[in-house]
């Protein structure tokens, strides 16, 4: 079209009203084209979701709806915008397409997404933070008690062997059981009556530099290590022991502006409810399970219900849609 | 001989409590006092008691549950009940010595003998990365040539009794770390003796 309306005027067209009538409407349907090409770009930027691909995302994962696709692409797309610029290739297709955050991350796996993670990288190492949370409150001399580390591993066990022997032997309680470098540095920071922020900095630098490994669920979306937790955690356990009580399951507003979202699903017999969370800059497995168990003694049980999506507690990222399973009365 | 006299006239006169059942003729019960605490050890008076629950049984499948030989090793000694009290009332409560329960702490918590430590087999074994902080807390010293054992403690070790191979196991660990074998007692008769005979557990009843 383009083409014809830029040649000469045909000889054959004689007598004109309005001689250039025929190039103003070839240019007319030109800008219109341009602007189709604009509005409906096929190369994909923001805003196309809604009209071709969340259905085909719809169907591929039979558990997502579409109008859930579209909460979890805008959510996916805000975080994005808000991070910094993607680091590889497979993070921005991702922001480009913007599908949903479960078939974003799926994208990311696929195309070794583990590089994309715009934080340091942080050691993890296989102690669960209970053992963690023990450590640093026998270090403090605190003596957890009952609620000891439920893990039966070597480590505890042998905890609680030298606790035993220097209550025979009269020994000093306080040069407790072998420490982790992460316990010697919050244990110090907290004898120091040092400030949550401060322990939160000392402990990152540290991460960053590799002097440390961290139980995964400490580990945040943005790579970063979820020092508040661990406070947490240390100090409900710390109440714990001089007799306080267990935390209790919160209520979680589920207004939906904080990437809580409850959908009731009805089948033939039954009514189910079920929780999804959008993972915001900053989470970790570990503030997840606070955020709605009140512990993160159940992180295990998030971990296992997203497993398709979660290949290590350590690996979740901003934009992730992660059930969260009811916990067993 | 003015100490034992002085000891028999305390009995006596303590309100001759007619305690049928003596651990021996001259001792009806051991009292002994670990880092402040004081335990008592004497026999059950019930003279129609019996045992039952899990140390009534005869019959545990072997393996694993099999006789164990009254030797364990060379120059480990082999100790009985009166020996055991002994070792309490003298060595571990002038803390020279550590009566040590090798269960698994669930067993240990379901009765022991008073005073003992509950140091588990497995934390023993080599394959325990942290087993050195143990060695250490029983007064071995790190030396630039490795562990120095020459100011350990004296250790006795149990287990269930003579078909429980977690003390033996514990023994044959201690040895290959190094520990001096004269350092190292074993009670054969462990839990399965020391309650056939009536002799006082802690959490009675527990098990």
């Amino acid at each position: 079209m383009t083409i014809y309306a830029q040649a000469q005027p045909a000889p054959a067209i004689r007598k004109r009203k309005f001689p250039m009538i025929r190039t103003v409407l070839a240019l007319f349907a030109f800008a219109v084209v341009l602007c189709g090409f604009i509005v409906f770009d096929p190369m994909s930027k923001i805003g196309q979701t809604d009209t071709a691909t969340a259905p085909e995302v719809a169907s591929a994962l039979p558990e997502v709806t579409r109008a859930q696709t579209d909460i979890g692409s805008l959510q996916d797309a805000v975080a994005l915008a808000g991070a910094d610029a993607p680091a590889s290739s497979a993070a921005q297709i991702a922001a480009a397409t913007t599908l949903g955050g479960d078939a974003g991350q799926r994208i990311l796996a696929a195309s070794g997404g583990v590089q994309t993670r715009t934080g340091p990288t942080v050691l993890t190492d296989d102690s669960s933070i209970s053992e963690t949370t023990a450590a640093v409150l026998a270090g403090l001399g605190l003596n957890t008690g009952a609620t000891a580390p439920t893990d039966d591993s070597l480590m505890t066990q042998t905890a609680g062997v030298l606790a035993g022997i220097r209550g025979v032997t009269g020994a000093p309680q306080t040069a407790a059981a072998p420490q982790s470098a992460l316990q010697t540095l919050v244990i110090e920071a907290l004898r120091e009556g040092q400030s949550d922020s401060y322990i939160d900095e000392i402990v990152n630098a540290a991460a960053t530099e590799g002097r440390l490994s961290v139980p995964e669920i400490l580990v945040t979306s943005d790579g970063r290590v979820d020092t508040h937790v661990l406070l947490a955690s240390i100090v409900s356990q710390a109440q714990i022991a001089n007799g306080g009580a267990a935390p209790v399951v919160p209520e979680v507003p589920t207004g939906g502006s904080d990437g809580v979202e409850v959908r009731v699903v009805q089948r033939a017999t039954e009514t189910q409810q079920y929780t999804f969370y959008t993972v915001n800059a900053g989470d970790s497995l570990g503030s997840i399970a606070v955020k709605f168990y009140g512990s993160v003694e159940h992180y295990q049980t998030i971990f296992e219900a997203n497993r398709s999506i979660l290949s290590s507690p350590d690996l979740i990222r901003s934009g992730q849609r992660l059930v969260i399973p009811k916990l067993d009365a | 001989m003015q100490r034992i006299l002085a000891g028999l006239l305390l009995i006596l006169s303590s309100a001759v409590s007619a305690q049928d059942v003596r651990i021996t003729p001259n001792m009806a019960a051991a009292t002994y006092t670990i880092n402040g605490e004081t335990f008592t050890i004497s026999r059950e008076q019930d003279q129609d008691s019996l045992l039952t629950g899990e140390f009534a049984r005869t019959s545990r499948a072997c393996p694993p549950f099999c006789v164990h030989p009254m030797s364990v090793a060379p120059g480990v000694e082999t100790v009985a009940e009166l020996e055991v009290i002994n070792f309490l009332t003298g060595q571990v409560a002038a803390g020279r010595g550590l009566l040590i329960d090798s269960r698994v702490p669930e067993w240990f918590a379901k009765g022991a003998i008073p005073g003992a430590v509950n140091v588990p087999f497995s934390t023993l074994d080599e394959g325990n990365p942290y087993r050195i902080e143990i060695l250490k807390a029983l007064g071995a010293r790190d030396t630039a040539s490795g562990l120095d054992f020459s100011d350990v403690f004296t250790l006795m070790l149990y287990c269930n009794g003579p078909w429980c191979d977690q003390s033996p196991r514990a023994i044959h660990s201690l040895l290959d770390a190094g520990y001096p074998a004269e350092r190292i007692k074993y009670y054969r008769g462990g839990m399965q003796d020391w309650l056939m005979l009536g002799l006082t557990v802690t959490n009675p009843g527990g098990g």
